[in-house]
């Protein structure tokens, strides 16, 4: 028999307690994989977002038999107009669903907003990037350090809604709730119970910073690089067949004068075979003409001094070989951020994006995937811009498949962006004059929307057939569509009629002059006073804000187009419709369009144009941004919906519901199932 | 010059390869993560008798012993800024000599760890193509920028489609296909070469596989990386034939950091060896 002494007494316990310990963190760690056990208790909740799915043309798609499985739900008495945000504008219209209420709860009123302390300096109103404080000079670079004992402030892109998001809730209950590309939620929330995930969907930048900026390459281009909104041109030169590029990639923060980071690049095109090879970074991708590349990554290494090791952020893009000669012609995607090792926070955790990458290979993760301004600028045909936003759907549908077979309980949104940007460019449903195509051609493409619909419907079908009422479905839309054949130019409106001076005014960026100014028009519905005590240059006195007002509203209601159409359905007062703390930055008024008009492309960012009315020439000829009772959004549900009128901000009540949670005070809306 | 090396590394890389083929063979079987800490680790006990039998292990460890007087010598006379200076600099110029007398052993070592390190480039380096999946396939042609082109075709096979090409790099003299394997296994590519029969093994299933992604030209540094395939003789009309197969994505069998792991693991295995063998490093 072995004698136990102390020392191996001692020894033992030691041994057997680091056992202990390390199965406890190992046990730890294996929970910690699922460390939140779900409180749904099986409970499923299921919202398909269908951006743009418009109410009426779903009624007559159903009564013609094309929409079997809305159908269907709609037998079950789960249909219903879904009434939209004022003004109908998706960022807008999205945070109404997120905060189950209104602007004034979440502060985000257009697209773009301004700060008054600075008369109209604009900026993206969902999110904001702050410029960072402090820095170290180094030569050419300028080093930010965020340590001891520089203690710099790193620049950062923060999420402007306001409020609490409904998933914060569920979040704070245990119910699980997993989001792919929410609108109006980048960067991502953060999770603080870690129940909640989320892919970061409008509003997502490219690597360039912008909403999606295509790179062109021609041998028609232009000499010198031209940036056209939304995209560059250049021009390829080609010797012995070879033409060298540069591919435009992030600024390179590091630069006391920040530049782009440029990869060069190798085309070779072989007339014979109609086809090209691309050298890029050591790899070779071979395009026959009209074919897309994979997905590639590119590397983007930061100008750095010498003893800070090497820097850089990775993205992703595809090469689309358009034609081989006369001219040779070569799109390349936005440079997206890549999601297996994304530049910047997309997902609520980090690692949600990542993980999605690792299963699923690269995809679109900027906001905008569909490339509307590579057609609008004529560098898509509308087949070629049919064919890419396909493939962004394809894309999109492996995503969903992934999400519904991932999905055990609780929350599943998914969002889809083609039925929103194929509308604003196929969307045609009159015998009205075309901007660009004839009759038969629009009513071509218009059927490709009824295509695209007859897909989602499919794709709903399919869902209902796996979970039947085992989970509530929802299919909801933000808002629906209108024809747009006419454009307004508020500005120039304000100008013939007095409102905005001097009369020579060509922008309000550039020479109009505030001491003649009383009102002026930024974003697509926004109206502003140029009120004394907000305004930096405020001319009207506060207590003559009411009668402008109203003089206004009463004057842009009775503008009628040349055929004696209204061009304006209703304008609003925000100060009447909107409630809450959050709207220091709501425009005075909000411009409601009627049917077929719209704000001009040029005064959403200021401009002037000498005529108020124009036809609109844009291939983007559908919109929503209209009267909000104009384009209503969408609602089918498996489960028959009781409340009347629901609209955006009843959603996170209905959801809280299912849930058996009590909507907070701040959401103004009600259950649409109660 | 660079034909005599090529000469030799091409001799060197055919006996490595037949060598490393069958030994390594087990490999294709094996976890990624565990044939790549087996091989560092017996690679790491083999490099350290070789350095036992290399190097001169008398002096190495008179050179230790004094770096032990000196590190005690620090220790004992810490208050004295003389001997402590002294032991210092003696320190440095023991740690000196000790890479000096690394050197042969380094020297011996160097090829045949560079052919090694060949031979699991080869398994690590790349992963085999899925089938189904695409992959570039360039072919560069010998010959100067005017020389006319020779009539080059890719002889069709059942194991693979050609999705396009050949589409000509005429600046580089290279012809370029898209491929897709339609069935697994390790292929042999013909092409026809003004009628003459020039091959390319093509890699293609799951899991580990010899994976050969260039057959080099008359280079002896492109020969040593690239053991796998005979490399074209200066004067053929092809240069090389080149597969851009796909990385592996692993910490320990990966594209790029299995050099690490098997560095860090043979050192590892090395140094706890070094007493039950009796080597002073």
């Amino acid at each position: 028999m072995t004698n136990v002494t102390r020392r191996t007494l001692l020894t033992g316990t030691a041994a057997a307690a680091t056992i202990g310990a390390a199965g406890w963190a190992a046990g730890n760690y294996w929970v910690g994989g699922r460390r939140n056990p779900s409180r749904a208790l099986g409970k499923k909740v299921i919202i398909i977002g269908v951006d743009g799915m418009d109410p009426r043309l779903c009624e007559r798609m159903i009564a013609t038999g094309q929409l079997p499985n809305l159908a269907k739900l709609r037998d079950r008495g789960g249909f219903s107009d879904l009434g939209t945000s004022v003004p109908p504008q998706s960022p807008f219209a999205w945070a109404n669903f997120i905060n189950g209420a209104g602007p004034g709860s979440h502060g985000i009123f257009d697209f773009i907003h301004r700060h008054p302390e600075n008369q109209c300096a604009t900026f993206y109103s969902a999110a904001e990037t702050a410029p960072g404080e402090g820095s170290w000079d180094v030569g050419d670079h300028r080093l930010q350090l965020d340590f001891w004992p520089f203690n710099h402030k790193l620049p950062a892109t923060v999420l402007r809604r306001q409020g609490t998001p409904f998933w914060d809730y569920l979040d704070k209950a245990g119910v699980p709730s997993t989001f792919y590309d929410l609108p109006s939620n980048y960067p991502a929330s953060p999770s603080h119970y870690h129940h909640h995930r989320c892919l970061c969907g409008m509003g997502t930048p490219d690597m360039l910073g912008g909403y999606g900026t295509y790179q062109h390459f021609s041998e028609s281009g232009p000499a010198e690089r031209l940036d056209e909104g939304g995209g560059m041109r250049a021009r390829l030169v080609f010797d012995d067949e070879t033409a060298s590029a540069r591919l435009v990639g992030p600024e390179d923060p590091l630069l006391k004068s920040p530049r782009p980071i440029e990869i060069p690049f190798l085309v070779h095109r072989d007339r014979e075979a109609n086809a090209a090879v691309i050298e890029i970074q050591r790899r070779k991708i071979v395009l026959a003409a009209g074919q897309w590349s994979p997905w590639t990554r590119l590397d983007f290494t930061m100008s750095t001094p010498w003893f800070v090791p090497s820097q850089g952020v990775r993205g992703i893009c595809r090469f689309y070989l358009q034609q081989v000669a006369q001219p040779f012609r070569l799109y390349v995607t936005p440079i997206n951020m890549d999601p297996a090792a994304p530049a910047q926070k997309i997902s609520e955790p980090e690692s949600f994006v990542t993980g999605l990458a690792a299963r699923l290979g690269p995809f679109y993760t900027t906001g905008f995937q569909e490339d509307h301004k590579a057609r609008s600028n004529g560098v898509f045909t509308d087949d070629e811009y049919a064919r890419q936003a396909g493939m962004v759907l394809d894309e999109r549908l492996a995503l969903f498949d992934r999400a519904v077979d991932d999905f055990e309980d609780g929350l599943l949104f998914f969002y889809f962006s083609s039925s929103d940007l194929q509308s604003h460019i196929f969307w045609w449903d009159s015998d009205d004059k075309h901007p660009i195509r004839t009759g038969p051609e629009a009513r071509a493409r218009f059927a490709h929307v009824r295509g695209l619909y007859g897909k989602l419907d499919a794709v709903i079908g399919g869902l209902w057939d796996r979970h039947g009422d085992n989970a509530t479905i929802i299919v909801m839309s933000d808002h629906g569509f209108a024809n747009f054949g006419r454009q307004f130019n508020l500005n120039s409106w304000l100008r013939d009629s007095g409102y905005l001076g001097p009369p020579e005014c060509t922008s309000i960026m550039k020479d109009v002059d505030w001491s003649q100014t009383l009102a002026y028009g930024l974003g697509i519905n926004g109206l502003y006073l140029n009120l004394k005590g907000r305004e930096r240059d405020g001319l009207v006195e506060p207590g003559d804000r009411e009668a402008v007002l109203n003089e206004l509203i009463a004057r842009l209601e009775a503008v009628t187009d040349v055929d004696g159409k209204r061009v304006v359905r209703g304008v609003y007062r925000s100060d009447r419709l909107y409630q809450g703390d959050a709207t220091a930055l709501a425009p005075d008024l909000i411009v409601g369009y009627a049917r077929g008009y719209r704000a001009s492309w040029e005064t959403c960012l200021g401009d002037l144009t000498g005529d108020v009315l124009l036809d609109n020439n844009s291939a983007w000829s559908a919109d929503h941004c209209a009267d909000a009772l104009e384009v209503p959004g969408v609602l089918f549900s498996n489960r028959p919906i009781h409340g009347r009128a629901p609209s955006l901000v009843d959603l996170a009540p209905t959801i809280l519901a299912e849930f058996g949670l009590r909507a907070p005070p701040s959401m103004v809306g009600k259950n649409v199932f109660g | 010059m660079n034909a005599v090396f090529s000469w030799i590394a091409a001799c060197l890389s055919a006996g490595a390869d037949a060598l490393g083929r069958p030994l390594l063979a087990p490999l294709g079987v094996l976890p990624g993560w565990l044939s790549a800490t087996l091989v560092a680790a017996a690679t790491g006990v083999i490099l350290l008798i070789a350095f036992k039998y290399t190097s001169n292990q008398r002096s190495i460890k008179r050179v230790r012993d004094d770096l032990d007087a000196n590190l005690l010598a620090l220790k004992l006379f810490k208050d004295s800024t003389a001997v402590t200076l002294r032991s210092q600099g003696r320190l440095f110029v023991g740690g000196f000599r000790l890479m000096l007398l690394a050197l042969v052993p380094m020297l011996v070592m160097a090829l045949p760890v560079t052919l090694l390190l060949g031979q699991l480039a080869l398994w690590y380096q790349s992963r085999p193509l899925r089938v189904g999946e695409q992959a570039v396939l360039t072919l560069a042609l010998g010959g100067d920028a005017k020389a006319p082109w020779p009539h080059v075709r890719l002889r069709p096979s059942n194991a693979v489609q050609v999705e396009l090409g050949p589409v000509r790099v005429r600046s580089k003299r290279e012809l370029c296909w898209t491929l897709k394997p339609r069935a697994a296994g390790l292929h042999r590519l013909t092409f026809d070469v003004d009628g003459r029969p020039v091959d390319k093994q093509l890699a293609v299933g799951d899991g580990l596989m010899r994976v050969s992604a260039l057959r080099p030209g008359w280079d002896w540094e492109e020969i040593l990386l690239n053991p796998a395939e005979a490399p074209f003789r200066p004067g053929a009309a092809v240069r090389s034939i080149a597969v851009a197969f796909p990385t592996r994505s692993s910490w320990t069998s990966g594209t790029d950091s299995w050099l690490i792991y098997w560095f860090v693991v043979s050192m590892a295995a090395a140094l706890v060896f070094r007493r039950a063998l009796g080597v002073k490093v």
